[in-house]
């Protein structure tokens, strides 16, 4: 194909160092508790909200976000349907999306989620607000088992920490920058 | 111009070298909190620097791997010796395409290769989303920093940019409101973007898989709203395995700002249906610095900033100075591998504190590479005259002990006798600037050892 392939691998090739090992796959332990991912989520600007056992997810949205009017989500009764040919001017319209979150991670808050779960690709970034539920015994200690439990990052996947964020004004932090301005995880 | 020039038009204003200095030691001390508080930290940072050695060593069969994984992902793998080809492939994407517009998150391959007005001469619209990107876009000027493109900007600065360009009220300086005024002018060009650019941290062989790491979420919002997405990387990003990133993403954003991991750590593998993923794979110039045994480490840099955020040089002589897309002590050590001649002044633009070395997440020896490349930089015969004509006269002076003796002693009777305006003339000693020489002592150490010599023994 490409000469330019050819003459790169070819410099690669010609100038890589002598072999070394490439170390095992890493596993340092660590707490994979509730208390942890909680803390750490509010320190990123998320929220943790524990459901108990039989309340329904519906209430739980309605209580959270009284004036979410556009909801999408496959979790509960939507009321904007989306999916992967949704246009992007219904996806912009968008108030909350409420979506299941795979695994969550201790040490960072932050929750796996796989494109099956994001009904389509950018609803977890163009809605206005993002539930990401999660199961409670889904939490792993550091990204080490969250990588090791995902095995592999499917066509695409994303790890979300908190809510969309910038400091690029005098350093100052700014939650809702492109992505979602707030995030709760709803905790079973 | 070169960097001590350079610098001095940013230490002009006093007040804002300050500003900014405190402003990146306060994000070095938030990197210091987040560090501390993970136990393994050393050998986390040591894991990397090996994982990213080992790739190197056998960087033309990871190449191989990806490429395979990618291709089999659905994806288009382009090669790209140099910048020009890059910018020609991604126009040449563009023109297939039938696309004019295009929405970017942050990249400094791109901003190394100047991309933008390359596109902007072949007639397509090109907006940077990252915010501090944006702010520099429209200032017309270039990122100062890695991951802080904007940080040499105070919010007033911002506010007269985003006055004139996004019509927000003259004086509006509140980073809350500016930060919103940019987000619905940016959401317009997103919904509108039929393609869009993102950089690459990390390259994974083993699946095709490319990361990006962003806070915003703008790399993701662009990506999947728009029919093209091309990927450009340097062909350093690679890492072997999926589970690696365990590794890295917990070395990054801890090192680069303090937080515990990005907002949006995304993976990319195959295009949604009917979409396309293009990666761009680019050397220039990094298979060359591969093959310099004495700096091929620093192609293990994962762009964190935080060598800069910790230098004292850096802080407060401000990204611009260093006129090189990557500033700072990285900058310094891979600028000399692209242009010799026209970057010769940056590695002395550095104290060899070594506090660069200390934070890199993957453990480079920034400050050795430093000390050589100023020994290739006095053999290439590229030291300003001043420096090297001063050092010459300095190893005679060290190499002839009895013309240091003399020359001691002139200078103690001098420093006394001659006026301070002569003695501290910038023009003659540059190393006055803003500083005192010490007060001259009367004696040297050698006339004072041998009048203690002849002080007989024994007595205290
Ligand atoms: S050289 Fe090290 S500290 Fe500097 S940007 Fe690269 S990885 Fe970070």
């Amino acid at each position: 194909m490409s000469s330019s392939r050819e003459s790169i691998l070819a410099a690669v090739r010609a100038n890589r160092p002598p072999a070394t090992a490439l170390p095992p796959v890493a596993d340092f332990g660590g707490e994979a508790s509730v208390e942890r991912f909680t803390e750490w989520l509010h320190f990123i600007g998320g929220q943790v909200v524990r459901l108990a056992p039989d309340q329904p997810l519906e209430d739980a949205v309605q209580q959270l976000f009284p004036k979410a009017v556009r909801i999408a989500s496959n979790l509960l009764p939507a009321t904007v349907p989306v999916n992967g040919q949704t246009t992007t001017e219904v996806l912009e319209a968008v108030d909350l999306a409420v979506l299941q979150g795979e695994l969550g991670v201790a040490e960072n808050g932050a929750v796996w989620v796989p494109e099956a779960n994001m009904l389509h690709r950018a609803l977890p970034m163009i809605t206005q607000h993002l539930a990401l539920v999660l199961d409670h015994r889904h939490i792993v200690a550091t990204m080490h088992h969250a990588y090791a439990a995902v095995q592999h990052t499917g066509a695409y996947g994303v790890f979300i920490a908190g809510p969309s964020k910038t400091a690029d004004i005098e350093q100052s932090l700014v939650i809702g920058a492109h992505g979602a301005r707030s995030l709760v995880v709803l905790l079973r | 111009m070169n960097h001590p020039q350079r610098a001095a038009v940013f230490t002009s204003d006093a007040e804002r070298t300050t500003w900014h200095d405190e402003t990146l030691w306060f994000v070095r001390q938030k990197r210091d909190k987040a560090v501390y508080a993970i136990p393994e930290f050393q050998q986390l940072r040591q894991l990397a620097s090996d994982i990213k050695e080992h790739t190197l060593s056998r960087l033309d069969e990871y190449l191989e791997q990806f490429e395979r994984n990618a291709q089999a992902n659905g994806v288009q793998v382009h090669w790209a010796a140099d910048a020009a080809e890059h910018n020609r492939i991604v126009l040449g994407i563009m023109r297939g395409v039938g696309a004019t517009s295009l929405v970017k998150s942050k990249s400094m391959l791109t901003e190394e290769c100047h991309l933008n007005p390359f596109l902007v001469q072949n007639g397509i619209a090109v907006v940077d989303t990252d915010l501090g990107e944006r702010i520099v876009q429209l200032r017309e000027e270039a990122p100062s920093h890695l991951v802080l493109p904007a940080i040499h900007l105070k919010k007033e600065d911002v506010g007269e940019t985003f006055h004139l360009h996004l019509g927000t009220p003259k004086g509006e300086k509140d980073p809350q409101a500016l930060t919103e005024a940019a987000r619905l002018h940016l959401r317009e060009k997103f919904l509108v973007g039929q393609v869009a650019i993102t950089g690459v941290n990390f390259a994974i062989a083993e699946t095709g898989a490319v990361v990006v790491c962003t806070n915003e979420g703008n790399a993701d919002l662009g990506v999947n709203l728009a029919q093209v997405h091309i990927a450009c990387m340097g062909l350093e990003k690679l890492i072997p395995r999926t589970a690696d990133l365990g590794v890295f993403t917990r070395l990054l954003a801890r090192s680069a700002t303090g937080q515990p991991v990005t907002t949006y750590t995304s993976h990319f593998a195959k295009p949604a249906p009917g979409r396309q993923i293009h990666i761009v794979i680019v050397d220039n110039g990094r298979t060359r610095q591969l093959g310099r045994p004495d700096f091929r480490a620093s192609l293990k840099c994962i762009r964190c900033g935080a060598c800069m955020n910790t230098c004292p040089v850096y802080r407060r002589s401000g990204g611009h100075s260093y006129d090189f897309t990557v500033p700072g002590p990285i900058g310094a050590i891979l600028s000399p591998n692209i242009d010799l001649h026209q970057h010769s002044s940056l590695p002395f633009a550095s104290t060899l504190c070594g506090s660069c070395t200390d934070v890199c997440p993957v453990k480079i020896d920034i400050h050795t590479q430093l000390y050589k490349w100023r020994q290739l930089i006095a053999q290439a015969n590229e030291l300003p005259a001043a420096k090297k004509w001063g050092m010459k006269l300095l190893s005679s002076v060290l190499a002839r002990p009895g013309v240091y003796r003399f020359g001691g002693k002139v200078a103690r009777e001098g420093l006394r006798l001659l006026p301070h305006g002569l003695t501290h003339a910038t023009a003659f000693n540059p190393w006055a600037k803003a500083r005192e020489l010490p007060e001259a002592p009367k004696q040297s150490f050698r006339e004072w050892f041998e009048q203690q010599s002849s002080i007989p023994t024994g007595q205290a």
